[in-house]
């Protein structure tokens, strides 16, 4: 009897199960329909285009719109590709990525263990940093920027980046430093170890899951961002984002959705390689600091 | 080692005063254990005594040093936290020897130090673990090694046992003890723990509401009690407060009691119960001075015989509590196990008042004092 029952049940859940899978995989082919257009697109040339249907395979594989889309295709007046765009990002989001969570880490060690008076005041104001709209600090920040004398320049997009990002990455470590316990600290002041001491050695090292969040987020944000780019970047400083704007706006004849679809993947790549290879660890690190207290 | 002088220490926050005005001092080599109910000041005193606290009054001494302004790293003090708080990033043998590194000890004499540390504590197996991978009584054990291996001048333990299950806190109880008189260190510890406070202490010091109710020795808190609440705070079970009329008896005062029927007892100092003649006291009587009749205390000065009510008993082994109502006040008695008692039934009890103590009913003070 209690065989028979089992093996029922067995069969329930393999039912409920391969319902599961169909649920999810259909879940994910909505979410990747867009992607594999774009990526079938981009491999076909543009007579296939006009003459198939959006999901038609290509005929043959044909790479000449990723090779055009990376160094020939014209962005505007130039024509040189997304390539020196794609570096040109990569040198605004690397600085600008390490200086916001490193300066998040440093103003959540503070704000957790080093109390100061004010110092909650100060954090309910970086928190409203985190709700101000990008299109609000446009003007003035323009205005700080020339003033700076940094108009124009990576430098100038880095510090914007690195102002904005702040307010987020403090918090990310302020809420994880605040379940590490006080008297780690404590212990560590009465071992001799100072401020900054305590934060290498101690703090620091238990941080990864956080930093890694952080780190994704940042990227994302970061290389992602077409406001403060296109604003505040200067001809030849460029992020991929503003060039791929300008790429699919300039049109000599007709379109190549093609060039325009091998483009949109590379601006995309970097940060889907980011989640690929540190996914998991996002997963994990913002439910660290929840489950174990 | 040092002495410890804690001198009109005070603390506030904003309006509030957490500590009001602390006077304690011990000599060199004392076991001090600041004992009292949660949120009496005892953890805010110990962070002051650390400098991990600022106090905003008084000063605090260590040997001759007034070091109330010191930071806490040149203050020469180790402390044990209630979470042990050990660097979860580094080794046992790393989290010993943090303290050496900080003071730039080398690195030889710092391994040294972490050997003799491991071998007193029997923790040499284990310097190569990350804390995670420890049990509470282990990790208790490794927090203890760090504060040992800077061989400070004195040792700050804030409820170092809280954490761990009954049986491992008796263990290391003996354990803290036998290490204090093998090295003979000062030592402060907090605890809200009555019975790790008897058994450990030199000397007590019994706190609420941010006030020193009483600083004595062991003995002198359990039998002395300044007033109602260190009687009530110290012994398990608690001491019996039993209220009592003062009677004139054959020109001296004594205290009539309503057992099971009404009984006079004597007092041990009748001159100091002068005052309150025909009024109403609090007797204080410890469960072990009501016992079965002992035939050798039979006669006695201080020792009369009544019926009592039983209500409940509670056999423990060793004794039983036997439960009883004595002028509307719950009272515990400490019997032989041998002794018949049962519930609801009349029986003859032996009290003992030589130690007895009285309290004014409304300001809890002592008054044979």
């Amino acid at each position: 009897m209690s065989n028979v029952a089992k093996r029922q049940t067995s069969t329930l859940d393999k039912a409920l199960r391969i319902a599961l899978y169909i649920a999810l995989l259909a879940m994910a082919a909505v979410y990747l329909a867009p992607f594999l257009v774009m990526l079938l697109t981009s491999l076909k040339d543009v007579e296939e285009i006009r003459s198939g249907t959006l999901l038609s395979l290509p005929g043959s594989l044909n790479f000449d719109a990723w090779s055009k889309a990376w160094s020939g295709a014209c962005t505007g007046s130039q024509c040189e590709g997304m390539a020196p765009y794609f570096f040109n990002s990569f040198q605004i989001v690397i600085p600008a990525v390490a200086i916001s969570t490193l300066l998040g880490a440093l103003n959540g060690y503070v704000i957790s263990h080093w109390k100061f008076k004010g110092s909650d005041v100060f954090f309910a104001a970086l928190l409203v940093g985190c709700f101000i709209p990008f299109q609000v600090i446009l003007l003035p920040m323009a205005r700080t920027l020339g003033w700076l004398g940094i108009a124009n320049t990576t430098t100038g997009l880095v510090m914007v980046h690195v102002i904005y990002g702040v307010a987020f990455t403090t918090l990310f470590f302020r809420n994880f430093y605040q379940s590490i316990p006080a008297e780690l600290v404590k212990a560590a002041r009465l071992d001799g170890a100072g401020f900054f001491t305590i934060f290498y050695r101690i703090i620091l090292p238990v941080s990864t899951p956080i930093i890694v969040v952080t780190v994704i987020w940042q990227f994302t944000q970061i290389w992602n961002d077409f406001l403060f780019g296109v604003a505040f970047s200067g001809f030849d400083t460029q992020p991929v984002t503003v060039a791929l704007n300008n790429l699919v706006n300039t049109s000599f004849g007709g379109k190549e959705y093609n060039v325009d679809m091998a483009a949109a993947i590379i601006a995309a790549l970097p940060t889907l390689v980011v989640y690929i290879l540190a996914g998991k660890y996002f997963v994990r690190g913002l439910t660290a600091g929840a489950v174990k207290g | 080692m040092a002495s410890l002088t804690i001198d009109n220490v005070k603390k506030r926050y904003g309006q509030t005063e957490i500590l009001k005005g602390i006077n304690i001092s011990i000599e060199a080599g004392e076991f001090l254990i600041l004992v009292g109910p949660s949120g009496c000041g005892k953890s805010t005193l110990m962070n002051s005594i650390a400098g991990l606290e600022d106090v905003s009054e008084g000063r605090i001494l260590i040997g001759d040093n007034d070091v109330t302004y010191a930071s806490p790293k040149d203050r020469d003090i180790a402390m044990v936290f209630q979470s042990y708080a050990l660097y979860p990033n580094m080794t046992v043998a790393e989290n010993i020897s943090f303290g050496l590194e900080m003071r730039k000890v080398p690195k030889e004499e710092r391994d040294a130090e972490v050997q003799r540390v491991a071998d007193m504590l029997q923790i040499g197996h284990l310097l190569k673990r990350k804390p995670a991978q420890l049990s509470g009584g282990q990790r208790q054990r490794v927090a203890m090694g760090r504060a040992l291996a800077r061989r400070p001048k004195m040792y700050l333990f804030d409820e170092p046992l809280s954490n761990l299950d009954a049986k491992l806190r008796v263990e290391m109880r003996t354990e803290i003890k036998k290490l204090h008189q093998k090295l003979g260190t000062t030592i402060v510890y907090v605890t809200h723990d009555q019975i790790e406070a008897m058994t450990l202490a030199d000397r007590i010091a019994v706190m609420k509401d941010g006030e020193v109710q009483q600083l004595g020795t062991p003995q002198e808190i359990y039998d002395n009690p300044t007033n109602l609440f260190v009687a009530g705070f110290m012994g398990s079970p608690a001491m019996n407060f039993v209220p009592a009329k003062v009677v004139e008896q054959n020109g001296t005062y004594a205290l009539e009691l309503q057992a099971s029927k009404p009984t006079v007892v004597p007092f041990p100092k009748p001159d100091s119960l002068k005052a309150y003649a025909g009024k109403e006291i609090l007797l204080g009587l410890r469960p072990e001075m009501i016992t079965e009749p002992q035939p050798h205390k039979e006669g006695a000065e201080f020792v009369v015989t009544a019926d009592i009510d039983v209500e409940v008993t509670e056999p423990m082994g060793a004794d039983t509590m036997v439960l009883t109502r004595i002028s509307e006040a719950e009272v515990n008695c400490r019997c032989n196990p041998a002794y018949p008692v049962k519930a609801n039934e009349t029986v003859a009890m032996m009290f003992d008042t030589s130690k007895a103590v009285a309290f004014d009913k409304d300001s809890g003070q002592r008054i044979d004092n």
